[in-house]
């Protein structure tokens, strides 16, 4: 079907058609009885609808819409026959409107479905456009993800190399003292061994009294009593870079991250131990540890976040105030609160202090990020951090880890 | 086009009232049918709606027999305006050998008019009708009602279109002779063109208006 049969309905249509609908043997009989004598229709071919060939009596053309379709013949007056064909032309007209009406409903309804199939033909093609781009689409978040994640590990790891950085200074200084007395504590000892050398001829020549002489010229009671105390505290110094040495090594596994059973007031110490060098004349640090159950979490993690914390605190008081750590246990949940008597938080910038690059200090002091770590930290961690402040009295940052049930060894 | 059976000396032609719902396309083809004689007629047949919509379309058959003895049948056709109607309206369009497209006069019916008028272009591509060909005149009717376009207004509006522009009361039945007139005119040039009338049958332009639509029809009408 198609374009090509559209606009056939109103073709014309035979007499046969038009009068599809009726029972001819009632039609032919209700005529005879109107007519008072039999009656004969036929088609415009000549064909006979129905009656027998009527000898004589009158012929009338029948007509639907201007067009003869076929010829009424019955032996009677000619008025009863023209009465009789315009009957049967009302019939043709009734049945033309309905063969009209039923076609081009058909023409439509086919040319409705092709139309739709059409469309579903259409519709099919676009929708394996969009799958294929839909897949597509796929791999490009995919690798657009991989992108942003980059981007933010890179982000905490310049955050954390800020951190590192600021810890240089300070740990330099604490390395640089023990190592400074310790090798100036060794120019002394090679001084007392040339001292103890002196002794080596009257030795040998077996002088007793010239050795004793010796002996007290050099004042060597004291020489060998200080050497002892020199280098016991050389080793303590020693042991002194060692023990920062291995702190420092705690945070440079940060991105390790691996999980472990830890004693979080140990973490608290080491990082206090590494930022030591930072928290300098005028800032009082006090520590007030109570016993905490192991947690299983990531040390290095939480060692960045107490450093971010009590970094922050350090830079609040401005070199001049006191900074305590506390840790207890509050029901189900440790917490650690670093509290400071600094200048405060300003209320208009309490709410964005956790957002990403939101900082009060100068143009590249802070990375903005500290904070945001610390959350993202505390909330891997299943946890929390609360910020109390007065401007001008100080903050407290508590940080809360839950305990789970995994912890329990 | 138009169903031209040398053979049996018969040509049939469809002319189609097209416009958007409710502008009176089925009142000027009753008026025609009042203005024609009944032996030059058939009989009006509607397919409407009880709202008094069209359904599938209304038809006038008319018919007459030239001098050569051409029978020459006219089917005049109303398509149903409402919009959902299209693939009716397509059907109906098919094959069509005029157009006449009435409008509504009413200004508030002027985003209307411009659809429908576009549907029709629209259709016209679609039954393989060759719209620019096409011989298409433009009634605006209900030119009785309050809030309508002036008719300066119109024809400023439709300056420089081709087609000839009608002003219409179908209701009283005023401009609905004159628009037929028009596209017969329009449409016998056509068919002229195409099936030699004037030559072979001796059918000229007037002779084939005075057929159809009867005499006198006065003016000379704009080619």
């Amino acid at each position: 079907m198609g374009a090509s049969s559209l606009g056939d309905f109103d073709r014309e249509f035979t007499l046969s058609e038009l009068l599809g609908g009726l029972d001819r043997g009632k039609l032919e009989s209700a005529l005879s009885r109107l007519l008072g004598a039999s009656a004969r229709l036929d088609a415009a071919d000549g064909q006979a609808l129905f009656g027998t060939t009527v000898a004589g009596g009158e012929r009338v053309t029948v007509r639907a819409q201007l067009e003869a379709v076929g010829a009424l013949a019955a032996d009677a007056s000619p008025e009863k026959v023209a009465a009789a064909a315009a009957l049967i032309e009302l019939l043709c007209t009734a049945g033309m409107r309905y063969l009209m009406a039923s076609e081009l409903h058909k023409e439509i309804v086919n040319e409705d479905f092709d139309e739709l199939q059409r469309r579903h033909r259409a519709l099919q093609a676009s929708e394996a456009r969009y799958r294929v781009l839909a897949e597509h689409l796929e791999a490009r978040v995919e690798a657009q993800l991989k992108t942003l994640e980059t981007a933010q590990r890179q982000l905490y790891q310049s955050e954390k190399m800020a951190a590192v950085g600021q810890l240089a200074a300070g740990v330099a200084h604490e390395i640089n003292n023990p190592v400074g007395f310790i090798k100036s504590n060794l120019n002394t000892a090679l001084g007392y061994l040339k001292a103890v050398e002196v002794l080596k001829g009257s030795i040998a020549s077996g002088d007793a009294a010239a050795t004793a002489a010796a002996w007290r010229a050099g004042d060597l009671d004291f020489v060998l009593g200080d050497f002892r105390e020199l280098l016991a505290e050389s080793a303590a110094g020693a042991e002194r870079v060692a023990r920062i040495v291995a702190d420092l090594k705690g945070f440079s596994r940060v991105d390790l991250a691996e999980e472990s059973t830890a004693d979080v007031n140990g973490i608290i110490e080491q990082v206090c131990n590494v930022a030591g060098g930072q928290i300098t004349e005028g800032t009082e640090l006090t520590l007030a540890l109570s016993e905490l159950p192991p947690i299983r979490c990531r040390p290095g993690q939480l060692g960045q976040l107490f450093l971010n914390l009590l970094l922050n605190a350090v830079r609040a008081t401005d070199g001049s105030g006191r900074v305590t750590v506390a840790s207890d246990r509050d029901g189900d949940q440790l917490r650690v609160r670093v509290i400071d008597n600094g200048q405060g938080i300003a209320p208009e910038a309490i709410d964005h202090i956790f957002e990403p690059f939101f900082t009060t200090q100068e143009v590249g002091e802070g990375t903005g990020l500290g904070l945001t770590v610390a959350a993202d930290i505390a909330r891997a961690h299943g946890g929390r951090i609360e910020v109390e402040s007065l401007p001008g009295r100080g903050s407290t940052f508590s940080v809360l880890l839950p305990i789970r049930s995994g912890d329990r060894w | 086009m138009a169903e031209y059976d040398a053979d049996g000396r018969r040509l049939t032609i469809k002319l189609v009232y097209y416009g958007p719902a409710q502008s009176g396309k089925t009142t000027n083809l009753m008026r025609l049918h009042d203005l024609f004689d009944p032996t030059a007629r058939g009989e009006m047949m509607t397919l409407e709606t009880q709202s008094d919509r069209t359904l599938f379309f209304d038809l006038l058959p008319l018919g007459f027999t030239a001098p050569s003895g051409l029978h020459i049948k006219l089917k005049l056709f109303t398509v149903p305006g409402q919009v959902q109607h299209d693939s009716t309206r397509k059907a109906v369009l098919s094959r069509a050998d005029g157009v006449v497209f009435v409008a509504d006069s009413q200004r508030t019916q002027s985003v209307n008019n411009g659809e429908a008028f576009e549907n029709l272009a629209a259709n016209a591509a679609r039954v393989g009708l060759e719209f620019e060909r096409l011989p298409l005149v433009v009634q605006f009717n209900k030119r009785d009602l309050a809030g309508i376009l002036s008719e300066e207004e119109v024809q400023k509006r439709w300056q420089g279109a081709p087609w000839p522009l009608l002003f219409a009361t179908a209701l009283i039945g005023k401009g609905v002779r004159e628009t037929f007139v028009t596209l017969l005119g329009a449409v016998h040039d056509a068919l002229d063109r195409e099936l030699q009338l004037d030559r072979t049958h001796r059918l000229d332009r007037n002779t084939f208006i005075t057929a159809v639509a009867g005499g006198p029809h006065g003016r000379v009408l704009p080619r």
